[in-house]
């Protein structure tokens, strides 16, 4: 086991991602631009288990636009979404917390996942960001957030394969 | 050695390292519990704590590969330090593995009895009745609701808008409101004046009304209050529906909240149940094994440090063993251990001081024995020392060259072997030999003997050497060549009479030889020619041997006199020459055999050519019929210093060995006529020369003589 937790963070990049982007684009907003993506969730049935069992699951969404360099390119703009997803067993509903601390309930779970598929950025990208001609990169990636479990349950999230929620980053290139 | 890299001598630091251990475990611990705000730092303190683990486990790991080593290679204090590791990890690991095996056998009959079937129908009964009770709320609100749609039936927008707040007021509603399937709001009526626009739908909302053509749920999305959303559509009009929103109330959203939440709590404490085993099994394996693993790598320290003195020792009793006196140990600790190692080297002090003044000791005998040596080396006299059974311990560089033998190479043999291997000294050897054996006190004897260079004449004494204790442990014999002694004393003593002749007995000659001519001169004519005759004959008579009486005396003091040498540089080999051009008319025939190759000598020429002649003559007086000469002339090296040999060989009568021993000595001769001086002089005019003469003995062919003179080198002196 202690050789388990020592290899971790290798084990976490070998995650086969059971959360997948779908899309993601940059669309020009009113005041500026604005990141829509669209995430595929997909909960192992020990994530559904714990979810029903009333542990909540949470995610955070990644947002970034990045120029590409090297090896690693400066990051010209971040943004992390939270969205929490919980069961209320007495009215049979999923609750969904969303980055602004609004609660959604929805009768049913795909309902809920529906409802966390298309994050909804706070923070609108100023067009003075982006400079013409020149090529960016968008990344986007939703981790799964173990440390939000309770805390028995986090070594073998990291170290169980049904816990791996997490998507892969997702990169598309952007022409301005 | 790994042991010697990871210093860690100080208290501190090991302090400090539990100090650390027990801070990481102790907010682990806390970590578990749900309300702690370290509950973020949980799998970091997991991770830190199993590094930490890890670490340790190396050091151990190390430490003890390091002492497997030392126990191969046998080093000092390994068995000691292994006996007591094995020792100290068994008394940790057996209590610590119990406690660990009951705390896990506590810790889970602990938490299963947290849950039992009663608790769990309990909940679920609980969870159920309230479900149950929102659910007959909710079915009385939509029989309200289709009753308030059924109202709204067939009515236009503008009486919609009119009836809408009668039936608001009518009803329990918070509001009520009508829209168009497009989402259009026809009318609405609230509780709340601020609220001008409804709560309309969302787009889920929207989806179910739309496949079911009515929703009904409670909405807990608001915090503060649950409400009961109920849509219907309006009877006969399919493309309006009515909304009404039913508050719940507080008490029995209170009390739902409640069960729902110990539901909640309950549920998750079931669902965590195994995982929430295996976490505190984990944790107090980690625990256990930062525990053990940091007191067997303190173990591991302190046993060494223990050790350390002993190893000390044992290395120091083996340098000592050894020979390496100069141990010091280092004291360390000021306890019996300290003592033990002060002790030690105490012990070693005494002992390299003790070395060292037995060694001071023996090179004070060594540089006596060099002294005693250098001046034996240096002495004239031959020295030669035996051991108890005579075999020769000890021989001088004088012995060498009185004897002409390297005595010092036969050192562990007696002089029997030795006269073996020098049959021409064996006689002299043997009577050494029986002298040493015979003798029990000083003895002192002249032996002659014919060395290599002629007679020798050796003085020799003796004394036997004798141990406290009385016993005969070896002799030493001294021994001088004294021929040369004997020589100037019988030239002093023949010196003293060639003086004494010219003065007592030359001074009458000359009276007696006149009064005789003066009797003849008187006499001769008063005498009868008979008598006259008789007088004349008898004068004459007299003055002939007067005057031979003279010459005699003549060359008597001649020879005892000091030389004047007129000394030069010339080539010994063309005086030669000269003097044998001399005799080539007298029938002698000469042999020359020059070898030599450098011939040049620094001698008085009138001297040598008498010398030559001299010889020469000696040889054709002692030689019957034809006479024949051999002379070879060579260079020799005897003492580090060139020679030029000479030796002149006759085919005579030859010497015997009476005359071999006086053949020089004056008046010394075999011959009717001659003065017998010829060959003292000779030998008298080498010596001069810083030369020597001898009797070749080993010539048998008739008489030989060997002549060497120091040959003339450039930048030497004389």
């Amino acid at each position: 086991m202690l050789l388990w937790l020592v290899l971790l963070p290798a084990i976490s990049c070998a995650d086969p991602s059971s959360t997948e982007i779908r899309h993601a684009e940059l669309i020009d907003h009113h005041d500026g631009y604005q990141i829509e993506t669209e995430i595929d969730y997909q909960l192992s049935a020990t994530a559904k288990e714990a979810l029903d069992k009333g542990i909540p699951l949470a995610w955070d969404v990644y947002l970034e636009i990045r120029r590409p360099g090297f090896l690693w390119g400066p990051t010209l703009y971040k943004d992390k979404l939270r969205y929490t997803l919980q069961y209320h067993a007495l009215l049979k509903q999923y609750a969904v917390k969303d980055p602004r601390g609004n609660s959604e309930m929805f009768l049913t779970l795909t309902a809920a996942l529906n409802f966390m598929s298309l994050p909804h950025p706070i923070r609108v990208i100023d067009y003075q960001l982006l400079e013409s001609g020149k090529r960016y990169q968008l990344a986007v990636r939703s981790k799964f957030n173990r440390e939000q479990l309770p805390v028995p349950l986090r070594p073998f999230a990291y170290l169980d394969s049904r816990w791996f929620l997490s998507s892969s980053w997702f990169l598309w290139p952007i022409q301005k | 050695m790994a042991y010697s890299k990871i210093k860690l001598p100080a208290s501190a630091s090991i302090l400090l390292l539990f100090g650390f251990v027990l801070l990481s475990l102790q907010l682990m611990s806390s970590a578990t519990q749900e309300s702690s705000e370290l509950g973020e730092l949980y799998s970091w303190l997991l991770v830190i704590n199993t590094l930490g683990s890890i670490i340790l486990l190396g050091l151990v790991a190390v430490n003890a590969y390091s002492l497997v080593r030392e126990l191969k290679k046998k080093e000092a204090g390994s068995k000691l330090t292994t006996r007591m590791i094995s020792l100290f990890v068994l008394l940790a690991l057996a209590p610590a593995a119990i406690v660990f095996y009951f705390s896990v056998q506590f810790l889970h009959q602990g938490i299963d009895s947290w849950f039992n079937v009663e608790i769990d129908r309990a909940m679920d009964d609980a969870l159920e009745l309230s479900q149950s009770s929102l659910a007959q709320r909710m079915n009385w609100h939509i029989k309200q609701t289709r009753q308030i749609a059924s109202k709204l039936n067939n009515q236009s927008e503008t009486s919609i808008a009119l009836e809408i707040g009668n039936l608001w007021r009518d009803s329990e509603a918070m509001e009520i409101a009508v829209f168009s399937s497009q989402g259009h709001i026809v009318a609405s009526s609230s509780a709340n004046p601020s609220d001008i626009l409804p709560h309309l739908p969302d787009e889920q909302v929207w989806l179910q009304l739309r496949q079911n053509k009515e929703y009904y749920a409670y909405d807990a999305s608001d915090t503060d209050q649950m409400v009961a959303r109920i849509i219907e559509p309006i009877a006969g009009d399919q493309s309006r529906f009515v909304q009404v929103l039913y508050p719940v109330p507080v008490r029995v959203t209170d009390l739902a909240d409640s069960i729902e939440f110990a539901f909640i709590r309950y549920q998750e404490m079931t669902y965590l149940r195994d995982s929430l085993k295996t976490s505190f099994s984990l944790i107090l394996l980690l625990v256990l094994l930062l525990s053990l693993l940091a007191a067997i790598w303190v173990a591991f320290i302190s046993i060494r440090n223990i050790v350390a003195p002993v190893k000390d020792l044992v290395k120091g009793t083996q340098a000592v063993a050894s020979g390496d006196y100069q141990q010091q140990l280092p004291i360390t600790n000021q306890d019996d251990l300290g003592f033990l190692v002060e002790s030690f080297n105490q012990m070693t002090k005494r002992i390299a001081r003790s070395r060292d003044e037995t060694r001071i000791a023996g090179l004070e005998v060594e540089n006596q024995r060099a002294y005693l040596e250098t001046i034996l080396a240096n002495l004239t006299a031959g020295v030669i020392s035996f051991d108890g059974n005579f075999y020769i311990r000890t021989a001088n560089q004088a012995a060498y060259r009185i004897l002409h033998i390297p005595v010092s190479h036969f050192v562990g043999q007696t002089l029997l072997t030795l006269s073996v291997k020098h049959a021409e000294l064996a006689d002299i050897l043997i009577v050494i030999q029986g002298l040493l054996e015979q003798a029990d006190d000083i003895w002192e004897q002249r032996i002659v003997f014919l060395g290599p260079n002629g007679r020798q004449e050796l003085l020799c004494r003796g004394t036997p050497l004798f141990s406290q204790d009385g016993k005969r442990v070896g002799a030493v014999v001294v021994f001088d060549d004294v021929t040369d002694l004997i020589q100037a004393q019988k030239n002093a003593a023949w010196g003293e009479v060639a003086r004494r002749l010219a003065h007592e007995i030359k001074n009458p000659l000359t009276p007696i030889q006149l009064s005789a001519e003066r009797l003849q001169h008187k006499l001769a004519k008063e005498l009868p020619d008979t008598s006259a005759e008789f007088l004349q004959r008898g004068t004459r008579t007299i003055v002939q041997q007067v005057e031979a009486m003279k010459r005699m005396v003549d060359d008597f003091a001649e020879y005892a006199k000091p030389s004047k040498k007129q000394v030069e540089r010339i080539n010994l080999l063309d005086l030669i020459q000269e003097v044998l051009a001399l005799y080539m008319q007298s029938g002698v025939v000469f042999k020359t055999a020059f070898s030599s190759h450098r011939a040049i000598v620094e001698v008085d020429p009138v001297s040598i050519r008498q010398v030559l002649h001299n010889l020469i003559k000696n040889a054709l007086e002692a030689t019957s019929e034809k006479c024949q000469i051999e002379i070879k002339v060579s260079n020799v090296v005897r003492n580090n210093v060139e020679y030029l040999e000479l030796g002149m060989y006759d085919n005579g009568n030859g010497l015997n060995a009476e005359q071999i021993e006086t053949i020089f000595e004056p008046y010394v001769t075999s011959k009717a006529k001659g003065t017998g001086l010829g060959l003292a002089i000779v030998k008298k005019i080498i010596e001069e020369h810083g030369g020597a003469i001898w009797v070749d003995t080993s010539y048998n062919d008739g008489a030989g003589f060997v002549i060497q003179l120091p040959v003339f080198e450039l930048g030497k002196k004389p």
